[in-house]
């Protein structure tokens, strides 16, 4: 089969970005991807946007955002996985050059979130199930991963304490992150006492309503030897899951069975364990995700999540850094752009690239964690060098 | 934190969007609403239970099925809202969203009768029924049971 690699990546700064359109941040985006890579858009095949896009003014955006950073005649389409949509559109334009269709294509993630007010956003994010859920209780993401976390707290133990760790962690990433929404330093004390948004998670267990695009330029190892790139990022596996629409036909609310399902199937395609992991981006919407993500992903055992951040293990210096980008809690979390952000990351990690925020790597293998909705979608992908 | 630069920006034509559901081949369910009456399906082919209800069975294909009411189950999981979704701002109470199991297939979505979320623990049972609220709007409500028939976790 033919392998694919990462030859440019490019990210926009994530925030509420009232200064830009949607199409003027994809633009940032794919223009630092692009120049990242040393091609023009000419040796692109195939554009894929992902993006959630349903708080936009338009309601179709790939053939302006494609218009608009000069790729026109190269987008056929724009994939929608909620907040996983990121990783579904670089999912796709890795099955294409796969499959022979496409040399090099480009994954645009881009998200527009701040244009409408935060009950509207809200409402709008709630709306994964509306018909059984959303019509009758008010549902928002914030509620069912606070769902999941009351679950989990009783099963496990698992404290606020523990929660607000993972923020202050996070945070503190952001902090060093020019790229961030939040750039600022918080404690476990300004944590706990944030005001509650769905008990038990409170302001700071939550990400923000963020702005933002992210791009990715995949290759063949043919088109890569062409382009006479040196040692690029290869992308050694991509796994998939999901889960029911209704949260109320779930086996249970303290793990998040999709990130099982994908990490496994990533793990045998890779052929690795998740000790070989360098450095992960998990998906941090909320505090209470990471910490089922390091346990559905093999990172500790199932219900020793809480313990893994106590123990520090998850900083850089730690068994397994996590989210040293600042994690969708503190970079950000504009819904499309998430995935591609994610891969962003890993890359400039493996190139030894990330700067003050440089993980030591041993065996130069990274993991991408992207849920969409509640689990209702799990990609994982692996990048190695 | 400090205050985000004002830019200029041009106001979008509102959208309003108001949907007309179909209920035809649900209407028991959205009826026994109304009556405080929680309904599921059960596959009269092979016997599969569906919660929310479905009138088809994907399990075997058939679209033959009987109606049952559930009106028991023990919490799973809860939380109380403190943001609130478009739709739902003119709700003055933080209400508390709850999970309760009622068979090893089903498990019911509503709001719980309770006000202090410190009274609520997981495992409760609780009494499934259903209300119209004063906007219009149905909706599902766990009612704690008495202490009488409290589970043990409560006294801990």
């Amino acid at each position: 089969m033919k392998r694919v690699a990462i030859i440019g990546v490019g990210h926009s700064k994530f925030g509420v970005r009232a200064d830009a359109t949607y199409c003027e941040l994809a633009f940032e985006a794919v223009k630092e991807a692009i120049e990242d890579a040393g091609i023009t858009q000419k040796d692109i095949d195939l554009s894929v946007v992902g993006s959630v896009g349903n708080r936009l003014y338009d309601m179709y955006p790939a053939p302006s955002v494609n218009e608009y950073v000069g790729l026109t005649f190269k987008g056929p389409l724009r994939v929608e996985a909620a907040c996983a949509s990121g990783s579904a559109a670089i999912f796709t334009a890795y099955n294409a050059i796969k499959s022979g269709f496409a040399e090099t294509a480009i994954a645009i993630g881009v998200e527009k979130m701040c244009e409408v007010d935060t009950p509207t956003s809200t409402a709008i994010g709630g709306r994964g199930c509306y018909l059984w859920e959303f019509h009758m209780f008010g549902t928002s993401f914030a509620a069912y991963y606070a769902l999941f976390a009351t679950a989990h707290m009783t099963k496990y133990g698992t404290k606020e304490e523990q929660l607000a760790k993972v923020a202050v962690k996070n945070h503190y990433y952001g902090a060093r992150n020019p790229k961030a929404h939040f750039q600022r330093e918080i404690n476990v004390e300004q944590a706990l006492k944030s005001r509650v948004i769905c008990w038990p998670l409170k302001l700071y267990d939550c990400c923000p309503i963020s702005d933002g695009a992210a791009a990715i330029i995949l290759a063949s190892e043919e088109k890569v030897k062409e382009l006479k790139i040196q040692d690029p990022i290869w992308i050694l596996a991509i796994g998939y899951g999901s889960d029911t629409g209704n949260l109320t036909r779930r086996e249970d609310y303290t793990s998040i069975k999709s990130t099982r399902i994908a990490s496994q199937m990533a793990y045998k395609m890779a052929k690795i364990n998740p000790e070989d992991i360098d450095v992960a981006e998990v998906h941090d919407c909320f505090t209470i995700a990471e910490i089922m993500a390091y346990e559905d992903l093999g990172f500790c055992k199932k219900g020793e999540g809480g313990k893994l951040i106590d123990e520090g293990q998850t900083w850089i210096g730690g068994k397994i850094p996590v989210n040293v980008d600042g994690g969708l809690k503190a970079k950000g979390h504009p819904l499309g752009a998430t995935g591609c952000s994610m891969i962003y990351e890993l890359t400039k990690q493996l190139r030894n690239e990330a700067g003050n925020r440089q993980v030591p790597l041993k065996k130069y293998l990274a993991l991408a964690h992207n849920v969409g909705m509640t689990g209702q979608y799990c990609y994982v992908t692996i990048l190695g060098r | 934190m400090s205050k985000a630069p004002e830019y200029p920006s041009i106001k979008s034509r509102t959208l309003t969007i108001t949907h007309d559901i179909p209920i035809s081949r649900t209407k028991v369910y959205w009826d026994g609403l109304r009556e405080g009456k929680v309904y599921a399906t059960k596959c009269k082919n092979c016997g599969q239970t569906y919660y929310p209800p479905q009138p088809d069975c994907p399990n075997c294909l058939t679209s033959n099925m009987d109606w049952i009411q559930i009106s028991e189950g023990t919490l799973e999981t809860f939380t109380q809202a403190y943001l609130k979704p478009q739709g739902f701002t003119h709700y003055e109470q933080n209400y508390i969203i709850a999970i309760a199991k009622v068979s090893e297939e089903i498990k019911v979505m509503g709001w719980l009768e309770e006000t202090d979320i410190k009274n609520v623990k997981v495992e409760m049972p609780v009494e499934i029924t259903a209300k119209t609220m004063p906007d219009g709007f149905p909706t599902i409500i766990l009612k704690p049971k008495q202490t009488s028939t409290q589970h043990p976790a409560l006294n801990q």
